[in-house]
């Protein structure tokens, strides 16, 4: 169970504070599928990236099976993420001088053995990539290297995944096949969380929270 | 990953960046390694240049007529052969050269001429320096410009003098000065032509010092040197003295200021491309934070690059700067190029020490700050 409490992102600029996330009290159960919805600036990210271990709030508790993530040392916290979370970004994030199979190994630490190296390539065949296995990211199109991204942020078997706006600079068909994935991920037992501003994957979804200026304005059951 | 394999997977993508990195390191090196090596050549050719100045410290039999020395150069008394070893024996007083002659005014084949013998220069043990004086082997003769022009002799002619023989080895070319009317050889050649064995007129030092602080060094030299060698007495040629001092003194200064500058402006500019390096690879940075990579193992890779980079500029370092050093230097320092400018073995095992520690101390600072900041602030900035 993920469970915020109180949770306040406050970002300093030079034009004064910027409050990207006020106040917010959230509780996701193990396995749901929930969509974060809400316009450009709206605090999607923040939230996402507070859930993922990866932004200090401001002030409150963010606790993922009861584990308060920001009482961590940053080394049990980057450890804790490793095994537990696993985040797609909309800009993909690929280590650029890493080919596909490298950059899912990546997410499985600085030893690599052969049960690894099977592993990642047996994903990478099942993600439709097997033909693009030894490319860098630079050679593969805005579909492959999000369907990377996922074979990444499943590869240490994640109880959660965190996707932010995965399909934002994808295709239709391209977008539907990453929802795909998601969903299949959802359908073994696992918790996605995915932010986004358009609607297309509702239909995928358990519940939807719709933030406005930081706060959750509503949320809507499917 | 592999560390190491990740590290040189990155070199191979930023072929350019590791390349302009190596550069910077390797004229960093080549710099500093030129620069040191001409110093020392510098200091070496000093000290030479300044050996032409002559002897600055006289030590003669004490019973000689001061007022004819100071007239004629020539002492009229001589004292025991044994004083040179005596002082140079001694621990209380460092010198860098000592010289004992005999020397003596005669007439020679209608010719008034300073007849000198030489003994072989001496060094402080374990010391080889080059001498400052002719090293004249037995039964050689070296004739000054004046008297070989006057009297037509050349070289390799054997002539007699007091009926001692010898072999022209040398015409000396013109100085202007005294030595013009000398004929030198031997130390023993000259005590068995003026039949005065085991004696000596004159020991000459150069960089003659006790190792006694004081105003006064040559007060406690006279101390010093009194009871050693009871017959002697002892003066030196202030001027020139003083003048060798400050200008190897005043060379010493000016590469004490100038090595530890571009010393410093080397680390500081190796430091500026690490930390360069390390900001253009900030995303990277916040992709392996997202995945859970520990702030060590980043920062390994960062400082894995850093001696890499070090090690490798280091050592082509080392020898572009040898080989400027090598090319250029006997052009800047004529005289003691030839034999004295040589690779320093020491500077590469220095600079492969230093450069890649610079490298990786400014590598460490901004990496270890990248690390700490969340991974989300980190990809934001990219």
């Amino acid at each position: 169970m993920i469970c915020l409490e109180n949770v306040v992102k406050t970002y300093r600029t030079r034009r004064g504070d910027v409050k990207a996330l006020n106040d917010i009290n959230l509780r996701i159960e193990k396995g749901e599928f929930v969509v974060i919805r809400g316009p450009s600036g709206s605090g999607k990210t923040t939230l996402l990236m507070t859930i993922a271990a990866m932004l200090h709030p401001t002030s409150g508790i963010v606790s993922v099976e009861q584990n308060n993530l920001y009482g961590m040392s940053i080394q049990a916290r980057a450890k804790f993420r490793a095994e537990n979370i696993g985040f797609v970004f909309q800009m993909f994030h690929l280590v650029p001088y890493l080919n596909v199979v490298e950059n899912v190994l990546l997410a499985g630490g600085t030893v690599t053995n052969k049960n690894k190296n099977a592993k990642a390539l047996e994903l990478i065949e099942q993600f439709g990539l097997a033909g693009r296995s030894y490319h860098k990211p630079a050679e593969l199109s805005a579909g492959e290297k999000q369907r990377t991204a996922i074979a990444r942020a499943v590869f240490n078997r994640p109880k959660i995944i965190l996707a932010d706006e995965p399909t934002g600079n994808l295709d239709a068909d391209n977008a539907a096949s990453v929802l795909g994935y998601l969903s299949e991920f959802h359908k073994a037992g696992g918790t996605v969380i995915l932010a986004t501003h358009g609607v297309e994957a509702e239909r995928f979804a358990d519940r939807t929270i719709n933030l406005r200026n930081g706060s959750v304005a509503n949320l809507d059951k499917p | 990953m592999v560390i190491l394999g990740l590290i040189f997977k990155e070199i191979r993508h930023r072929k350019i960046n590791f390349m302009l990195g190596s550069l910077a390191v390797t004229m960093a090196v080549a710099l500093f390694i030129s620069f040191f090596t001409a110093a020392k050549a510098s200091n070496r050719e000093t000290a030479r240049l300044m050996l032409s100045m002559g002897f600055n410290l006289h030590i003669i039999s004490k019973d000689t007529d001061m007022n004819e020395f100071l007239l004629t150069g020539l002492p009229d008394q001589t004292m025991p052969e044994q004083y040179l070893q005596k002082l140079a024996h001694q621990s209380e007083i460092s010198y860098n050269h000592l010289l004992a002659t005999l020397q003596k005014k005669i007439n020679w084949r209608g010719l008034d001429v300073i007849l000198t013998g030489l003994a072989p220069e001496v060094c402080p043990p374990g010391r080889k320096k080059p001498p400052m004086s002719y090293q004249i082997e037995r039964g050689n003769l070296y004739v000054g410009y004046r008297v070989a022009k006057t009297l037509g002799l050349k070289e390799t002619e054997v002539v007699q003098v007091e009926g001692k023989t010898l072999k022209v080895a040398k015409c000396l070319s013109e100085s202007g000065g005294v030595d013009d009317i000398r004929i030198q050889c031997h130390l023993r050649d000259a005590q068995d032509i003026l039949n005065l064995p085991g004696r000596i007129s004159e020991i000459r030092a150069v960089d003659c010092l006790c190792f006694a602080p004081t105003d006064d060094p040559v007060s406690i030299l006279r101390k010093e040197i009194g009871p050693l060698l009871p017959e002697a007495q002892v003066f030196h040629t202030k001027a020139i003295a003083s003048a060798r001092a400050k200008t190897r003194q005043m060379v010493r200064n000016l590469f004490a200021v100038i090595v530890p500058f571009v010393v410093i402006a080397c680390g500081v500019w190796i430091g500026i491309l690490a930390v360069m390096n390390v900001r253009d690879r900030q995303p990277e940075i916040g992709i392996m934070r997202a995945l859970g990579y520990g702030s060590g193992r980043i920062t390994l890779l960062f400082l894995g690059k850093a001696v890499i980079i070090g090690l490798l500029g280091a050592t082509i370092g080392y020898v572009v700067g040898t080989a400027l050093a090598l090319n250029f230097g006997p052009d800047i320092f004529k005289i003691t190029a030839k034999t004295m400018i040589k690779p320093e073995s020491s500077l590469l095992a220095c600079s492969l020490v230093l450069a890649p520690l610079f490298a990786a101390l400014a590598s460490f600072v901004p990496a270890m700050i990248a690390v700490t900041y969340d991974p989300a602030v980190t990809l934001r900035e990219e």
